[in-house]
């Protein structure tokens, strides 16, 4: 299945192409597979994350879907 | 030693009290709002005789506790007709603590509408009135180069200044605070006070703190360790710690589009396709590709350093941040992307003296209006100039997002109490609109930040697409808000301290060794209740009623993309919001 997923703030140097930026690259990924799988393949910092699956706070257990767009982010704040 | 400075505007005189016994708890935005509450009929014309503009520091002003030196300015607002609390950065609440001033209390105006003024506050105390008339209508940065030429090369001072949106009396000027290089580029923005300033002919404050030592403590001892333990916990947690330093205030951007709460084109839509160009992340490499300031402290003793500046391709200095509010008001929500169009559109607001969240949301109804075409920056730059150079639309834009939106028939308003809406959309997050709707403040998401909660993840979560815990978590959090802007303390610390419990104790115990006072959960709490009674006491008396505590209708059945919600809250829970007031009142014996 195909997945959309773009990496925020700092993530962004983990994109396997290694070009960095906040646009979304297309993942090719297996029937079943968690944010969690993404988020260990990626090799993510271990630290709080802020995950939207389709533009709604996704839990790091939930599985994908073939057209879902991942986003990823560092705890971050503003305001 | 903390003394209130009272001066008059009518007879140019000033005088030097103790602060009376009753407020020696209060400082910050709960001695402003208590003065007002005193002293302002709140009834009264915002801009006449009976107003009065007060400047307050935090309790920990002129201390070396962590993003301790935030001011609170309070009047009764022009903008929305209630009280007000205006809060910023810079040096000013340092230098005045620092002096021995718990509050400067102006009153009364002159005789003379052309007569402008600077008052300067020594370090020695001496406070002098003196005429500036050759500065009206000069924007804040060449009132600052005016006040250094007329300073002590070895000077240490703050500047308070007002631009000529303020002496215009327009309803969207803030005021002006200098930061620690010494442009006057930190706001109390919001609600107009800039017009009260100018209206009492005030031009400029000075305040100089040269050679003086940081307040003394009761137990300086419990006080530094407190102090060691709060710095920690701000610089432990990955938000204030990494985030915040990083990228500044508008890391927000992308994460709110992401989340569809990112309000687009007048609040039509909850997503910005064209983002990347004004985001936090971007506004970062071409910050430092330019060779600008990416990180610093908008006042002396910030540890989290959430500042920055803009320079143009050349390098030089353009303005500061832009901070996420203003990159989303004068980009975003006017859907202009490039980052230099909106950085000069905010070094314009901030010369002339103009709130940069109000004038955000008043350019993107103007564009609603179809006078000018949504993401035409060149036409956002000339209408804001025609504010002051004349032409169309001219100076009821300077009057904000309400004036603007009636005067070219736009009925898409997105104000509460007549000011504007910050960068949430209340459609796809519910709980700021809980906070917009009911903060006596008028729509201000600092009143009550339940972002933190409803996206951030931060000091628990919310599910920002339902009503259920919202009213609870805004009540929650205006209650600690109100709180943290009586001590000075900027709002974000509030990250670290909603997940890490001991920066929370650590607050009380500063306070507690700070002023040999007893501190402790419940008195940081009632602290909170008492400021927020005084405004809502104060906006009753003014005439508000429970529908001044609502969102604009269309919010409840236009249908916000990309999640095609609407703010569903309901009339009954919004006013749960500040079921406490009566009992505090009587525990404080205002009823
Ligand atoms: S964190 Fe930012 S806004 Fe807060 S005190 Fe520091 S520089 Fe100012």
């Amino acid at each position: 299945m195909k997945v959309d997923v773009a990496l925020f703030a700092y993530l962004s140097d983990h994109q396997p192409d290694g070009l960095g930026g906040r646009h979304a690259r297309a993942f090719d990924l297996a029937d079943g597979t968690r944010v969690a799988d993404v988020i260990a393949d990626l090799a993510l910092p271990d630290q709080p994350r802020i995950v939207f699956v389709n533009n709604r706070h996704a839990a790091e257990d939930s599985a994908l879907h073939d057209g879902d767009r991942l986003a990823i982010f560092p705890p971050i704040a503003g305001g | 030693m903390r003394d209130i400075l009272y001066v008059d505007m009518a007879t140019l005189s000033t005088e030097r009290k103790p602060l009376p016994e009753k407020w020696s708890r209060y400082a910050g935005r709960a001695l402003t709002d208590a003065i007002v509450y005193d002293m302002v009929p709140p009834t009264c014309d915002p801009l006449g005789r009976g107003a009065v503009l007060v400047f307050a520091p935090g309790l920990f002003g002129g201390t070396s506790a962590p993003n301790g030196g935030r001011l609170s300015v309070g009047a009764k607002s022009p903008l929305t007709g209630g009280i007000k609390e205006s809060n910023s950065g810079g040096q000013a609440a340092h230098a005045l603590a620092k002096i021995g001033l718990s509050a400067v209390v102006v009153t009364g105006k002159p005789a003379d509408p052309l007569a402008r003024f600077m008052l300067s506050i020594e370090a020695d105390g001496s406070v002098k009135i003196e005429r500036v008339d050759g500065w009206a209508g000069l924007g804040n940065y060449a009132v600052a180069d005016a006040i250094k030429a007329l300073r002590p090369a070895d000077d240490h001072y703050a500047t308070i200044t007002n631009g000529p949106a303020g002496e215009a009396g327009l309803k969207a000027a803030g005021i002006a605070i200098s930061d620690m290089k010494g442009y006057p580029n930190r706001f109390a923005g919001r609600g107009g006070l800039g017009a009260v300033m100018g209206s009492k002919g005030l031009k400029a404050i000075v305040v100089s703190d040269k050679g003086l030592k940081g307040v003394e403590h009761a137990d300086k001892e419990a006080f530094n360790a407190a102090m060691k333990r709060f710095a920690k916990a701000l610089t432990d947690h990955p938000v204030s710690g990494v985030g915040l330093p990083t990228y500044g205030t508008n890391v927000l951007m992308n994460i709110l589009n992401e989340a569809g709460g990112l309000p687009t084109k007048n609040f039509s839509s909850g997503h910005f396709d064209d983002v990347e160009g004004v985001s936090g992340e971007k506004q970062r490499e071409v910050t430092l590709e330019r060779g600008g300031n990416v990180k610093h402290g908008c006042h002396t003793g910030c540890v989290i350093q959430c500042s920055r500046y803009w320079v143009d391709k050349e390098g030089a200095y353009v303005t500061k941040g832009p901070e996420y509010e203003s990159a989303w008001s004068l980009g975003t929500d006017c859907c202009i992307s490039d980052m230099d169009t909106v950085a000069a559109l905010d070094r314009l607001c901030g010369d002339y003296g103009l709130d940069t969240i109000e004038m955000g949301a008043t350019l993107a109804v103007y564009m609603d209006s179809g006078k000018i075409a949504f993401g035409d920056g060149p036409a956002a730059i000339k209408a804001l100039k025609s504010i002051f150079e004349g032409g169309e639309p001219g100076m009821v834009l300077g009057h904000g997002a309400e004036a603007t939106g009636l005067a070219f028939g736009v009925d898409h308003i997105p104000v509460v109490k007549h000011q504007a809406m910050p960068a949430y959309e209340p459609r796809a997050v519910q709980g700021i609109g809980v906070t917009y709707a009911t903060t006596p403040m008028g729509a201000d998401h600092t009143a009550g930040y339940t972002i933190t909660a409803n996206i951030l993840g931060v000091g628990g979560t919310v599910d920002p697409l339902k009503t259920a815990g919202q009213a609870e978590l805004s009540k929650n959090l205006q209650i600690a808000t109100a709180m943290l802007d009586a001590f000075g303390l900027c709002i974000f610390v509030a990250f670290p301290v909603l997940d890490i419990p001991d920066a929370f104790v650590a607050i009380y115990d500063m306070a507690a060794a700070h002023t040999g006072q007893a501190w402790d959960t419940d008195e940081l709490m009632k602290l909170g209740r008492e400021v927020l009674t005084f405004e809502r006491l104060f906006n009753t008396a003014a005439g508000f009623t429970a529908a001044d505590d609502r969102l604009p209708a269309w919010m409840k059945t236009v249908p916000l993309p990309p999640h095609n919600t609407v703010f569903e809250v309901t009339d009954a829970e919004l006013d749960s919001v500040f079921d406490f007031v009566p009992e505090t009142a009587k525990e404080m014996g205002l009823l």
